[in-house]
């Protein structure tokens, strides 16, 4: 069964559409969310999240339409929305203990072992964190919850290289034992060759493709110029398809 | 709902909330308009409703396990706490005047019965603007507040003059039977926040249930 099945999800703004975008993500699996800026990845995420309101398409998480089962679905997800700051003179311990009352499945061990594992100090601040801390402190709440689907926006635009690498190799470990999953917007694709499994590319708010990340890159080949002989990466793919002309 | 009044007062709520409505003391100073109070009960909301917009908390709150709409209930659950907290705190203190200071305010209403239906209404009027305005966007706070606290203010304003005009001196009594004479306009108050605070509430959910985060 799909993790998360999105059926011609449009939203229609004055100066944009995102028009019919369709995918599917499967259990234990990474999945890229590309596009250039304004492309539509945010408003794609934020419409499964019914964040912003779709005008038609359909979402469904774990098996359930999730605008129908909004709060079941909501318990098994853990969200990330990058350059978004929470309560940011607050403590995480504060944080935390208004968090956990929400979640039936709260497992206050686990939540001590990954405070731990990614060195959080609860008596800091939110604003006292790195991007980079903040974004693992947002994947410890969802861990202790038993989240089994991660949305995550730009997770790791804005980070060095170092803690780039760091969370792209968590986001393997999470989804190793098959049970997570992942989503994950980002227009940074040498992230996506380290760590996606599939990848879904929106253009202008219209699908491109979606598909394993083999399958896409394949698929793209078209685009290799006369002489080249290598396999094009997803950076060229990209930024071959949006390349366009100006006559200045 | 428990947990959601939890994570206002616990991340959400401003301290000046906590402070405006600790102001329901005011009722002890000795000349002063108290119908100010309420609209320090106005005030603190607003604090933190713009508090709420810096951090993100309408953003935060949506994520959790709750429905959309909760987002709503749980902002009008603090104002409402946050206003009723306030009269609360009001009480004793109008008790303690009576015998502190038997000759009354002369700066305007005394701090009786009539008062809190007064204030009830005053509360009713800024709520009802200000909570359906907001959650037409859910950011835009400023002019949210200003549309409700000017109707809130002359309502303030029309209850603190009517007590200097003669016919009217029976709602500035703290005399026994003038209190109970004055006992329908606390009752019509009660009433009047109740409906208003639910109508406030359904036009909000209704109106956030479409807003783009």
């Amino acid at each position: 069964m799909a993790v998360l099945s999105v059926k011609g999800l449009t939203k229609r703004y004055d100066n944009f559409t995102l028009d019919g975008v369709s995918f599917t993500l499967q259990p234990g699996r990474i999945m890229g969310l590309i596009g250039k800026n304004g492309a539509g990845k945010t408003t794609t995420l934020k419409s499964i999240l019914n964040l912003v309101r779709a005008d038609g398409g359909t979402v469904e998480m774990f098996g359930r339409d999730f605008l129908q089962n909004e709060q079941q679905c909501k318990q098994e997800l853990g969200v990330v929305l990058g350059g978004i700051d929470f309560y940011s003179h607050k403590r995480l311990s504060s944080i935390t203990e208004v968090t956990r009352r929400f979640y039936t499945n709260w497992d206050e061990q686990a939540y001590q072992k990954y405070l731990d594992m990614f060195e959080l100090v609860p008596s800091k601040k939110v604003k006292e964190l790195s991007s980079g801390m903040k974004v693992k402190y947002m994947l410890a709440l969802a861990l202790s919850h038993n989240a089994k689907l991660f949305i995550l926006d730009e997770p790791t635009s804005g980070l060095d290289p170092v803690s780039r690498d760091d969370l792209l190799v968590l986001f393997r470990e999470l989804v190793r034992d098959g049970e997570r999953s992942i989503l994950y917007s980002t227009h940074i694709t040498s992230d996506l060759e380290k760590c996606a499994d599939d990848i879904t590319y929106i253009k202008d708010g219209k699908l491109v493709k979606s598909a394993d990340k083999g399958t896409f890159i394949e698929s793209f080949q078209y685009l290799r110029e006369s002489g080249e002989d290598r396999p094009l990466s997803l950076e060229e793919i990209m930024i071959r398809t949006e390349r366009r002309g100006y006559d200045v | 709902m428990y947990n959601l009044l939890y994570k206002e007062l616990r991340l959400a709520a401003h301290p000046n909330l906590f402070v405006f409505t600790l102001l329901g003391a005011l009722v002890i100073v000795p000349a002063y308009p108290y119908g100010m109070v309420f609209l320090f009960g106005c005030l603190g909301p607003y604090i933190t409703f713009t508090y709420g917009r810096e951090i993100n908390d309408i953003y935060y709150t949506s994520l959790l396990p709750v429905k959309k709409r909760d987002v709503v209930k749980s902002k009008v659950a603090l104002v409402v706490l946050s206003q009723m907290a306030q009269l609360v705190i009001s009480l004793p203190f109008a008790l303690l005047r009576l015998r502190l200071l038997p000759e009354g305010n002369p700066a305007g209403i005394e701090a009786n019965v009539a008062y809190y239906g007064f204030g009830l209404m005053v509360y009713t009027i800024f709520n009802v603007i200000f909570l359906t305005h907001f959650f037409k966007t859910g950011y835009r706070v400023g002019w949210s507040f200003l549309w409700a606290i000017i109707p809130a203010t002359l309502g303030v304003l029309l209850m603190e003059i009517v007590v200097h005009f003669p016919q009217f001196a029976w709602l500035d009594s703290v005399e026994g039977a003038m209190l109970f004479r004055q006992l329908p306009i606390l009752l019509a108050g009660i009433l009047v926040y109740i409906l208003g605070t639910a109508i406030a509430y359904r036009v909000s959910t209704k109106r956030f249930d479409i807003v783009d985060l």
